[in-house]
C-alpha cells in the first residue's frame, strides 16, 4: 500500500508539472480530427471509408483493408509519439527523487529502496499508459461508430504498450539512478530506441557493414539481453493487421510474436533488478 | 536505557572514478543517548553531524562500527518505523498543500487513513500552520517550511526524533515556539536527538550534547557540566578599582582581569571568595554585583575547537 501510494502521487507530480496535460490535449484533437474526419461512403455497392469525404482507395493492393491500414498508421505513430513524448515527460521523476533533501525524507520512512525504485517507476508510467488507453479506447469507438468497425486487435496492441513503455523505461531508471541527470537519462534513452531499431535490423543492417562472427554474435547478445523495443511495436502491430508494405516487398504477412515482449521482460527485469540493487547499497 | 547507542562508527566516503580520494565523515563515534533526552550535537560545517543521522537511519552505511537505535540494529526497517526525520534542507513536492503533504508522507510511513487527517490536522495546529493547511507549499516560507518538516517528523508520534537544523530560518519568534514544542515532547517522554548550529538553542534546550570536529567525537557530557561555573565570579562595582586594590586581589587570586568597573576573578578554592569581598569592602569600594561566572556552551565549544583550528 505505501509503495502504491507513492505510485500515485508521482502519477500526480507528472500530471502537475503540465507535460501530461499537453499529451492529453494533442490526443483529443487527434480524436476529435478523426471524429470530423471520418466517414463511410456507400457507392456501387460497395463500402469505402472516407476521410473528409474522400474515399481511401485501395491503390491495387489485393485485400487492402483500410481500416486496419489507418490503425496500424495510427498505432506506430501513437506509439512512437507516446514513448519519445513519455520519456521527456517522466524522464526527471526518478533523479528529482533523488534530489538532496527529497532522498532522504523518502529513505526514512518504512520502505525498502527496491520499492521506492519501482513505485516511482511504475508511478512514472502510469501516467503515460493511462494517456495512451485512453487514446486507444476513444479512437477504438470512433472507429466502431463512425466505419462500424469494432476492431479489437487495436485494442490488443494498445495494451501491448503497458509492458512497451514499462520495459523502456527501465533503461531510464538505470541511467537516471547511476547518472542522477535527467539529461542524461533522456539522451540515452533515445540513443537506445534508434539503437535497439538497429538492433532489430541488425542481419539486414549491421552484420552487412561489418561481416564478422564475433562482432554479429556479440550484436546478437546485446539485441537479447536488452528491451527490444522497436520488435516488440512491430510485432503488437500485427494484433490489427498484416502490413501492406511489407505483404508489397516480401510478399509474406508476418504475424504477431510474443518472444521480443518475453525477452524484454527478462531484460527489463534484469535492469530493474540492477537499478534496486544499486539505489539500494549506494549512500546518499 | 540507551535509545541510541553507537561503538566505533566510522563513515569513509570516495569521491573521483579514477584516482580515488577518501574522505573521513566520521572516525570511531563511540556515544549513547538516553531515553527522555534533548541530545545535542554539535560541530562546525563538515564535522559530520549529519552523516551520523544518515547512519543511524541507514540513509548512508557506515564503513564500520555497529549502531543500535531503540535497540535495533542499523538497517532494520523497525527503526525507520518509529523514528521521525527532519533532513537538512528538506524539499517537499512544491504541488502539494500543508495538509497534502502530511498525508502524503503518513501514508508512505503506513499510518492508517482515518486517523491520518485528524493527526496531520493537530499537528498542523501544533506548529501553528492550520491557517495554512491548504495552501501550496511552493508558496512558503523557510520558517513555515521548517515548522512542515517538524511537522512531518511528528506524524507517525515516534519515540524518537532526529533533527536537523530544524530552526534553520526561522524568525525568532517561530525558534521559540519550536523550542517550547521539544521540550514538550521532552516532557512526553520523547527523545530528541538534534543537530545543530544554534549553540544557544542548544544550550537552552539539551540535557547532553557532544561535540564533534572533522569527523571525530571531542567530547559528550551534559550541558550542566560543561556551563557549570569553575570557581570564576563577576563583580560589578561602583567605581574602577584602584591599583593597590588591585594588586590585593592578584595576591589572593589565580587570575584576574579588569575591564572598567567590571572584575573577574578565577579563584583556587572557593574559601577565596570572601577574601576577595573582605579586600573590597576593606579599600571602601561600593558593591553592586557578586556573582558566580557561568561560562556559555558557545564558549566551551569555541575553547574546544580553537586548538585544534590552530594545529
Amino acid at each position: 500500500m505505501k509503495a502504491l501510494w507513492l505510485s500515485v502521487l508521482t502519477f500526480r507530480e507528472s500530471v502537475l508539472k503540465g507535460t501530461l496535460v499537453f499529451f492529453f490535449i494533442v490526443s483529443n484533437l487527434i480524436l476529435l480530427f478523426f471524429l470530423v474526419a471520418l466517414g463511410v461512403s456507400e457507392e456501387g455497392g460497395t463500402t469505402s471509408l472516407t476521410l473528409f469525404g474522400s474515399i481511401i482507395s485501395p491503390r491495387g493492393i489485393e485485400g487492402f483493408n483500410a481500416v486496419e491500414f489507418i490503425l496500424r498508421q495510427l498505432f506506430g505513430g501513437s506509439t512512437f509519439w507516446v514513448l519519445l513524448f513519455g520519456l521527456f515527460a517522466t524522464a526527471g521523476l526518478v533523479p528529482s527523487m533523488l534530489e538532496k533533501g527529497t532522498v532522504e525524507l523518502y529513505l526514512s520512512k518504512p520502505l525498502s529502496r527496491a520499492s521506492l525504485l519501482l513505485a516511482r517507476s511504475a508511478g512514472a508510467c502510469s501516467g503515460i499508459i493511462l494517456n495512451l488507453l485512453y487514446f486507444a479506447i476513444l479512437i477504438w469507438v470512433i472507429f466502431g461508430i463512425k466505419a462500424a468497425v469494432w476492431h479489437g486487435g487495436f485494442l490488443l496492441a494498445a495494451l501491448c504498450t503497458i509492458p512497451i513503455f514499462f520495459f523502456y523505461y527501465s533503461i531510464v531508471a538505470v541511467t537516471a539512478l547511476m547518472t542522477n541527470s535527467t539529461g542524461f537519462s533522456i539522451m540515452f534513452a533515445l540513443i537506445y530506441y534508434f539503437f535497439s531499431s538497429a538492433l532489430a535490423a541488425r542481419e539486414q543492417v549491421l552484420y552487412i557493414w561489418w561481416d564478422n562472427p564475433f562482432f554479429q554474435r556479440f550484436l546478437d547478445v546485446l539485441y537479447y539481453a536488452t528491451p527490444q523495443i522497436s520488435s516488440m511495436i512491430e510485432s503488437a502491430s500485427e494484433l490489427i493487421g498484416p502490413d501492406f508494405m511489407r505483404m508489397r516487398v516480401m510478399e509474406s504477412a508476418g504475424g504477431f510474436d510474443p518472444l521480443p515482449f518475453l525477452w524484454s521482460l527478462l531484460s527489463s527485469s534484469l535492469l530493474y533488478a540492477f537499478a534496486a540493487w544499486y539505489f539500494a547499497r549506494r549512500d546518499y | 536505557m540507551a535509545i541510541v547507542s553507537t561503538t566505533n562508527l566510522s563513515k569513509t566516503y570516495g569521491s573521483g572514478i579514477f584516482r580515488k580520494t577518501h574522505i573521513d565523515a566520521l572516525s570511531g563515534v563511540s556515544l549513547s543517548v538516553e531515553h527522555g533526552q534533548i541530545f545535542g550535537l554539535l560541530g562546525p560545517n563538515g564535522a559530520g553531524k549529519t552523516t551520523f543521522i544518515k547512519l543511524l537511519l541507514s540513509i548512508a552505511y557506515p564503513t564500520s562500527g555497529e549502531a543500535s537505535v531503540l535497540g535495533y540494529p542499523l538497517g532494520s526497517v523497525a527503526i525507520r518505523q518509529n523514528v521521525g526525520y527532519l533532513p537538512e534542507n528538506h524539499r517537499y513536492p512544491p504541488f502539494l498543500t500543508a495538509l497534502q503533504t502530511l498525508v502524503h508522507f503518513g501514508r508512505l510511513h503506513g499510518i492508517p487513513r482515518l486517523r491520518l487527517l485528524d493527526r496531520a490536522r493537530s499537528l498542523l495546529a501544533l506548529t501553528g500552520l492550520s491557517d495554512w493547511a491548504n495552501v501550496k507549499i511552493k508558496k512558503f516560507s523557510k520558517g513555515m517550511l521548517q515548522r512542515l518538516g517538524l511537522a512531518q517528523a511528528l506524524l507517525a508520534d515516534p519515540p524518537i526524533l532526529f533533527l536537523d537544523e530544524p530552526t534553520d530560518g526561522v524568525d525568532p519568534i517561530g525558534r521559540k515556539e519550536i523550542r517550547d514544542i521539544l521540550t514538550s515532547l521532552r516532557r512526553e517522554g520523547r527523545t530528541i536527538f538534534l543537530n545543530s548550529h544554534m549553540l544557544s538553542e542548544v544550550e537552552e534546550i539539551s540535557d547532553r550534547v557532544a561535540i564533534l570536529n572533522k569527523g571525530r567525537l571531542l567530547h559528550v557530557g551534559s550541558v550542566q557540566d560543561i556551563t557549570a561555573h569553575r570557581l570564576e565570579y563577576e563583580i560589578h562595582l561602583a567605581t574602577s578599582p584602584p591599583a593597590d586594590v588591585l594588586s590585593a586581589l592578584r595576591a589572593l587570586c589565580k587570575h584576574v582581569e579588569v575591564s572598567g568597573n567590571r572584575l573577574t576573578v578565577h579563584l583556587s578554592d572557593q574559601g577565596q571568595a570572601q577574601a576577595v569581598l573582605d579586600a573590597l569592602r576593606a579599600a571602601g569600594l561600593v558593591l553592586e554585583s557578586f556573582s558566580p561566572k557561568k561560562s556559555k556552551l558557545e564558549d566551551y565549544f569555541i575553547q574546544l575547537l580553537k586548538p585544534r583550528e590552530e594545529a
